[in-house]
């Protein structure tokens, strides 16, 4: 379905930008091997108009860097909306299920968004995370017994480990029920391909029934809040409401609609992209076995090497140019961090795999500047003590068949769908 | 002219004149001094331009609001009396500082 017309922004005609047939190879919605194309696009026309997405294409480093950091010109109010136009059934399913929310805070802007960042945030900070730790590292261990005690000596690190870990721990810190991963991920399935997918209007009707009961259930945890307390995050935030925080129920119950999702989705990828990039590279994992210290600066290379997203959307308020291209007001940008963080312009041998890189940090997969990903810190944390268990307790884990691994169609995410693993435990 | 003295774990010392307004962490990251990252780019959600400053510095700053202190629990190395988050260190003209980067900010 990649027939649907463009959803918005003007005509390219006259800005410079007119992609070529080929488009460099690019293909909006495959991720099975996107970096070829991403390196011609910065070579070859590294602000591209793609006509069949409507998106300004913006490839190299300086650029997407740019963008993020220019937020008054490029706003983020796009961030959110569907890629392909939500269908008339879609609609119907949504506006009667009295779904009401867009963004908790990646599509707001200042100053609302300034005003809700400064309340999430001190709801989520790293002293919260530093007490889940030993729940974490518990889950972590109960995982890898779990695979061992099959007996098969097989796993899949996505299923086993990677799709349950993160999850679990943002329920744990919203004060959800810690059972319903299942229904969460099912939830979370249904945004991203709702949002980020190339959906016809068909295949949109059962994910619109589950975003109608996600939002519903966000709503729900919002009102137990106000009814029972507790320790938990939405407490918090239902407790800064009432000492005078400046922010609506609609809006907590908005930002439990976006913690909800991007609190495990990234994270699964992460945790997973990090066994599968390491394992494809022997000697990183065996320098990581041999010296457990290494991992935090590891996790950073996978990060910018292979991120869980890899290009996330703006909007032009007026007329304006990146690297000389001009955008028309109105236009929308796709900035792709996930071929910025490979400009060999900013990383020496862009396309290499080094966990001895020293600025492995400077990637962009969490965005920059007013709307870089609050949960940073914790995503980073639980690749880490993923990494420590599973390097300290399979060391011999092999990756099967790591050529063939799928990647779901998507825009901006990029999630492997499996990544088998042979245990040689002894 | 303001003027910061960054001092790495190592003992190395280096003078940048920066320019009034800016953030400690911007001058750093402004002129390639390692020992502070600034990957949020100023929004207090990283840590990783933890420094130490010196003590005769440090009473002179603006006090830390909530949410610094609070991001400071968050640093590679670990916090101490005189720590702050050097994006939220905003240079006023002809102020002189002395910071020392920590080991690592990873």
């Amino acid at each position: 379905m990649t027939s649907t017309p463009a959803v918005s922004g003007g005509c390219p005609m006259g800005y410079g930008a007119q992609a070529p047939a080929d488009h460099h190879g690019y293909e909006p919605f495959a991720m099975e091997d996107p970096f070829p194309a991403y390196a011609r696009m910065r070579s070859e026309q590294p602000v591209m108009f793609d006509e069949r997405t409507g998106l300004y294409v913006v490839t190299r480093y300086d650029d997407v860097k740019e963008v993020f950091e220019k937020w008054e010109t490029f706003s983020s109010e796009n961030a959110q909306a569907p890629v392909r136009k939500r269908g008339p059934q879609a609609t119907q399913i949504m506006t009667e299920g009295g779904f009401t929310t867009y963004s908790g805070l990646s599509a707001r802007r200042p100053p609302e968004h300034t005003r809700i960042r400064a309340i999430a945030q001190k709801a989520f900070t790293p002293r919260r995370f530093k007490a889940l730790e030993p729940l974490i590292r518990e889950n972590v261990k109960a995982s890898i017994k779990a695979m061992l005690d099959r007996g098969d000596d097989h796993g899949d690190i996505v299923a086993d480990l990677a799709y349950s870990l993160p999850t679990v721990t943002i329920l744990t810190l919203i004060g959800e029920d810690t059972s319903s991963v299942d229904t969460y991920k099912r939830w979370s399935d249904s945004r991203a391909a709702m949002t980020w997918g190339d959906l016809s209007d068909e295949e949109q009707i059962p994910h619109a029934h589950n975003l109608v009961e996600y939002w519903n259930r966000c709503q729900e945890i919002v009102a137990r809040a106000h009814a029972e307390g507790g320790d938990d995050l939405t407490a918090d935030l239902v407790k800064a409401q009432s000492e005078g925080g400046e922010i609506s129920d609609h809006e907590i119950a908005s930002l439990l609609y976006s913690l909800l999702f991007a609190g495990h989705e990234t994270t699964t990828t992460l945790i997973s992209n990090c066994v599968r990039v390491l394992l494809d590279h022997r000697e990183a994992w065996e320098a990581l076995c041999a010296e457990p210290k290494q991992i935090p600066k590891a996790i950073d290379e996978v990060l910018r090497y292979s991120g869980s997203i890899v290009g996330w959307r703006r909007k032009a308020l007026e007329d304006t140019e990146v690297a000389g291209v001009a955008i028309p007001e109105g236009g929308e940008l796709l900035l792709l961090m996930g071929s910025a963080n490979r400009d060999e312009s900013r990383f020496e041998n862009g396309e290499d795999f080094d966990i001895s890189r020293s600025n492995a940090r400077d990637h962009l997969s969490f965005g920059f500047g007013i709307h870089y990903c609050l949960g940073n810190m914790l995503a980073k944390l639980q690749a880490k003590i993923a990494l420590e268990e599973l390097t300290s307790a399979l060391p011999d884990l092999q990756l099967l068949d790591g050529e063939h691994i799928s990647f779901r169609k998507n825009l901006s995410f990029r999630v492997p769908e499996q990544i088998n693993v042979s245990l040689n435990a002894h | 002219m303001a003027k910061v003295h960054f001092t790495d774990f190592e003992g190395a010392t280096q003078v940048i004149e920066a320019t009034t307004g800016d953030s400690v962490m911007e001058t750093a990251v402004r002129n390639g001094v390692e020992g502070i990252v600034g990957e949020c780019g100023g929004s207090l959600s990283c840590a990783t331009c933890h420094v130490f400053v010196a003590a005769q510095d440090f009473e002179a700053l603006e006090p830390m609001e909530e949410m610094e202190d609070e991001m400071l629990y968050g640093t590679a190395v670990d916090r101490e009396e005189n720590s702050r988050l050097s994006c939220q260190i905003k240079l006023c003209a002809e102020q002189e500082i002395h910071v020392t980067t920590p080991e690592t900010q990873v």
